[in-house]
């Protein structure tokens, strides 16, 4: 069984937030809560001000603190390897939200980012919260796939209604590669300058563990023992696109 | 635990907890279901299938390759097109959110026609739904009227979006030829970036954007073309970027010049954040350097004839000392500008250290292939035609002019014949009548209004009410453009269109359909057939095509054959060579006759191939300067050497057949030029400095950029596009105005306050973000918003930027200085 992660390459991403609006798209999420973000920071005065930008999916820890958290076993671990909400099983306690290091999981019934609220625009029905034209056709509340009933958690799923389609044993989802082009995950799948990689990390073949061993791929705050199976590359030199540092960002006017 | 107990009862936990996913889960599974909000189209039975359908975006000029994903009658995915050249599988941000722009609730149902005489902003239209037939013969009657009254110059067609006007699926120009009238059609390019085409146009002869070959340049030096942000084509420019600065040996050093820190100046090696308006006195700087450090290309420019280097900072030359291979007046411009136009010189002018700028112009001196390229941020002042001039002038130091990693011309399609040649129904009103002697209302080409220029939509507005063309507009048919709200002060064009019968084709409520006497609502990009020759890219010839990925949601139609059945109902010749066309899909049939003869790299060879593949390209570019030397491919290499001639004729369409530093085509027109801008008539014809007349007042430069997330003026209405608009400053439901912290602090503005932001031409209300990566002396506020119609997200959302920009446009290009203003800024 494969053990999906992601790598992402700094030096390469050039911050568009493709990566934001595909996961929209595929996964019908409402304005500003995608699930996955591209977040800016400001360091510096001028003239030498520096502008940087760290993409952050969900980091589908190999120890999940918001699975070991759930009071329900709502999150759990699929056998190869991604975080999961069961919407059948959560009831939306938000214990989870609290206990993720990463901040990448999201409430149902938030007040809406904007008016008129897209909910109200295209009202749904029984489990579905609300249902847009566009919204695609699976549906799955086990795995956390679709549209949310009200009043759960929901989460960065890899995509699962994608990858677990993927055939068995290949060692990258590579969106390059034409047989495998439907199983990758969105971010992935339309990323422009090609700064995402998927594959099995337990696989040694795979572009993912290469570029892991080749890069010196890092963890984003590896001290919680989370252990993400997001890995970023920094590159020599990469600018723009940046692990968050602890540059001071308070500035003299 | 309480809270589990009451929400187990309300939730279905113990019955679901089994398989109630595993029968979700398949793709293209059971239907949803419960489409409430659409009509009949869409309830379509579902059978589960997912289809997909090629087609081509169209949220912005580069029209990427797409395939949509459609299960149950819904479109629900849209993804790159892997085999299509410029999206190779890959997408920008707004290629995501084209399902939004399909299922906007705030679409135009079908066509409908004005019952309120009066117009305004606070008249309801009181729109009444009409069927086409009627439409047309509204509109049939109103043209055959003023062509049977000798007044056919009185309609007006104005376009926004078009790579040429044949991207509508029909060519709209020979309309105006047939019916009759100077004023069909009106492009926008003016408003767009037409600054650059000129400024091309009067140094190497080709009035158009360049084509690039990025991929193998080692250098890139950018002037205001926010190639991460705004820049086409922005997904290709995307994929580029991954590849020069994460794969490529030697990675692509890249410099960039803007006025505020945005993704591109951040990615980039090196920023150079300069005061607004002064691109060219940096440029003129470079140049400078690279001809006294002696480091411009000998095979392309030549050299001194005693083979050293004599250019010393103010000391003039003789011309004759120097010889010139494919340039023309190198020394006379040295000495007329460039020997005193020195770093410490652009220092002062600019704000930029004299040390960043040698060593700009070191590195992009020695470094090849390398490429200048610019746009809006550095020409959309008075002084854009000089300020292109000099960059591109960089070019040609350097000998980038159609070499590899440099930069050429875009190639056309090999398309069949149309279904008719309009010369072939000409009447006598065609030939001779009296609208011959008409100007068109924009004064575009006349000595009074913009001689030089390509198009000025942004005076249309005005000389309709002033008279100033000798008369008024009857009818205006407004396609792909909305200039009562995109023009500098859109004021006269709101007040304009109350003057005249306003025919608009948006799908969308903007604020021309508000002001409009009939709506005749076209399909949306994925409801469409369309072809679309490509914008410049890579030089070699590139078509694709649009084709309807869903039927019409709505009662609605694709703009081309609008305009087709139109011309079926003039009377006369014209309505027979309509009817020849007959509909626009019987126009790309004949489009794609011409692969038959010219098949594809891809193996497009016919219109079922080409609508199969969505694109069809024939590369190589034919053209390639190696070392000073021009050559054609012949089949299998650039092993044809090309004659001077041929060099003139196909590619340095000048005078003299080389890239001119003093531009005859200004020098023709020198008289016209000095008597409207007072410019020295020996020397205008020059890349060179002069300052920019900056319009509004106050003490602040008001800079309004394009972001990532315009999608072709619809990001406005769309929510989920809205809360990522502005992601470096956290704009996330309006745009926010960059101010700098020294700003801010004088005023006692704090950030996320309110300010007004003010000059001669009234005032607007921001949310201020103070942010350091803003100049002290300039308030970015990225244009989008402030629409007062288009929709229930867009209406009232944010500030409409450009009601306080002025109507300034360059004399020569006819650009529209968008970014030239001056404003003050106070707490609201």
């Amino acid at each position: 069984m494969a053990k999906w992660g992601m790598v992402i390459d700094l030096e390469k991403c050039t911050g568009c937030q493709a990566c934001s609006t595909a996961c929209q798209m595929e996964n019908n999420r409402l304005p500003g809560e995608n699930y996955q973000d591209v977040i800016y920071y400001t360091e510096g005065r001028q003239p030498t001000p520096s502008l940087k930008w760290f993409p952050r999916p969900c980091m589908h820890c190999e120890e999940p603190s918001c699975m070991h958290v759930c009071p329900t076993k709502a999150t759990f671990k699929t056998e190869d390897g991604v975080v999961l909400i069961d919407w059948n099983k959560c009831i939306g306690c938000k214990y989870c939200m609290v206990a993720c290091p990463y901040g990448v999981r999201f409430y149902t019934d938030e007040k809406a980012l904007l008016e008129p609220n897209l909910k109200d625009v295209f009202k749904g029905e029984g489990e579905l919260s609300w249902n847009p034209p566009y919204k695609g056709p699976q549906q799955d509340p086990a795995h956390g796939v679709g549209i949310q009933p009200a009043g759960v958690v929901s989460k960065c799923t890899f995509c699962y209604h994608k990858i677990s389609k993927a055939p068995k044993g290949v060692p990258d989802l590579d969106e390059d590669v034409a047989e495998l082009r439907e199983f990758v995950p969105a971010c992935v799948r339309c990323c422009a300058p090609k700064a995402r990689y998927f594959g099995d990390l337990d696989n040694p073949a795979s572009k993912v563990s290469r570029l892991i061993s080749e890069k010196d791929g890092t963890r984003l705050l590896d001290h919680t023992g989370n252990k993400p199976q997001v890995y970023y590359l920094t590159g020599a030199g990469a600018a723009g696109s940046a692990v968050p540092s602890s540059r001071s960002t308070t500035s003299k006017a | 635990m309480e809270i589990l107990k009451s929400k187990v009862s309300r939730r279905r936990f113990l019955q679901a907890t089994g398989g109630a996913g595993a029968a979700g889960a398949v793709i293209g599974g059971t239907g949803i279901g419960g489409l409430q909000t659409l009509g009949e189209a869409q309830a379509a039975a579902g059978d589960g299938q997912t289809k997909i359908n090629t087609s081509i975006c169209g949220q912005c000029p580069a029209r990427c390759g797409i395939h949509v994903y459609t299960t149950n009658g819904r479109v629900h995915a849209i993804y790159g097109n892997p085999e299509h050249p410029i999206a190779n599988g890959k997408g920008c941000p707004k290629m995501f959110l084209g399902t939004y722009i399909l299922y906007d609730p705030d679409r135009f149902k079908g066509p409908m026609k004005r019952t309120n005489p009066k117009k305004g902003r606070d008249e309801d239209p009181k729109f009444v739904p009409i069927k086409w037939e009627e439409a047309y013969q509204i509109v049939a009657d109103r043209l055959n009227a003023l062509r049977d009254k000798g007044e056919s110059h009185r309609f007006g067609l104005f376009f926004g979006r078009g790579w040429g006007a044949s991207d509508v699926g029909v060519n709209i120009v020979p309309f105006g030829k047939l019916f009759g009238s100077p004023n069909v059609p009106i492009g926008h390019s003016s408003i767009c970036s037409d600054g650059s085409v000129v400024a091309k146009q009067c140094t190497d002869g080709n009035a158009s954007y360049s084509s690039y070959d990025y991929r193998n340049a080692n250098y890139l030096l950018m002037f205001g073309a926010n190639f991460l942000e705004a820049f086409r084509p922005y997904n290709n420019n995307l994929q580029t970027w991954g590849y020069i600065r994460g794969e490529k040996v030697p990675k692509t050093r890249v410099t960039y010049v803007d006025v505020h820190m945005n993704q591109t100046a951040a990615a980039a090696d090196r920023a150079l954040l300069l005061k607004p308006g002064t691109d060219g006195a940096l440029a003129l700087a470079i140049a400078h350097v690279i001809l006294t450090e002696g480091l411009w290309d000998r095979h392309f420019v030549g050299g001194f004839k005693d083979g050293g280097n004599h250019f010393k900072s103010g000391e003039t030359l003789d011309p004759a000392s120097f010889n010139e291979r494919w340039t023309s007046g190198l020394v006379e411009w040295w000495n007329a500008e460039l020997k005193d136009r020195t770093p410490k010189w652009a220092e002062g002018v600019t704000t930029l250290p004299a040390d960043l700028i040698i060593k700009t112009a070191m590195e992009f001196g020695t470094t090849r292939p390398a490429i200048a390229l610019f746009e809006r941020g550095a020409h959309t002042h008075s002084n854009g035609l000089y300020n292109g001039m000099a960059i591109h002038s960089l070019n040609a130091l350097v000998g980038s002019l159609y070499a590899e990693g440099g930069l050429a011309y875009q190639m056309g399609p090999a398309y069949g014949a149309a279904p008719a040649n309009p010369d072939d129904f000409l009447d006598e009103h065609a030939k001779n009548g009296a609208w011959k002697k008409f100007p068109r209302i924009d004064l575009q080409g006349h000595d009074d209004g913009y001689k030089l220029a390509k198009n000025m939509i942004q005076e249309a507005g005005a000389n309709q009410l002033s008279g100033k063309a000798g008369y008024k507009l009857d009818t205006a048919l407004f396609y792909m453009t909305n200039p009562a709200f995109s023009t500098p002060n859109a004021r006269d064009w709101e007040k304009a269109m109350e003057t005249m019968y306003v025919i608009d084709t948006s799908p969308f409520p903007g604020e021309t359909a508000w002001l409009a006497d009939l709506i005749l609502p076209d399909n949306t990009y994925l409801e469409r057939w369309q072809d679309a020759p490509t914008y410049p890219f890579q030089g070699w010839p590139l078509a694709q095509i649009r084709t309807p990925a869903i039927k019409p949601l709505y009662d609605t139609k694709t703009f081309g054959d609008v305009l087709i059945e139109i011309g079926k109902r003039i009377k006369g010749p014209t309505g027979e060579y309509y009817k020849k066309l007959d509909n626009v899909e019987n126009i790309l049939r004949h489009l794609a006759k011409g692969f038959e003869q010219t098949p594809g790299d891809n193996g497009v060879n016919s219109f079922e191939t080409w609508v199969e593949k969505g694109s069809w390209y024939k590369k190589p570019y034919l053209w390639r300067q190696v070392r000073g030397e021009f050559f054609e491919w012949d089949g299998k290499g650039y092993n044809k050497p090309m004659k001077a001639d041929e060099v003139k004729a196909k590619l340095l369409k000048t005078d003299s057949g080389k890239f001119e530093f003093k531009s005859s085509k200004l020098e023709h027109e020198a008289a016209w030029i000095a008597a409207k801008t007072g410019r020295d008539p020996k020397k205008l014809a020059f890349p060179q400095w002069e300052e920019p007349k900056h319009t509004g007042s106050g003490d602040l430069h008001f800079v309004t950029p394009k972001t990532a997330l315009h999608c072709e003026g619809r990001g406005a209405n769309l929510p989920n596009c809205i809360a990522i608009f502005q992601p470096t400053v956290g704009g996330r439901t309006q745009a926010m105005a960059e101010l700098h912290p020294s700003v801010a602090g004088a005023k006692g503005i704090r950030d996320g306050d309110r300010i007004k932001i003010k000059n001669n031409l009234g005032e607007i209300e921001a949310v201020a973000r103070v942010t350091e990566l803003t100049r002290p002396d300039v308030v970015v506020l990225p244009f989008e918003y402030g629409h007062w119609a288009m929709g229930r997200w867009a209406k009232s959302r944010g500030a409409h930027v450009d009601s306080i920009v002025a109507q300034q446009s360059d004399r020569v290009t006819g650009m529209a200085n968008y970014y030239t203003g001056k404003v003050s800024v106070e707490k609201a």
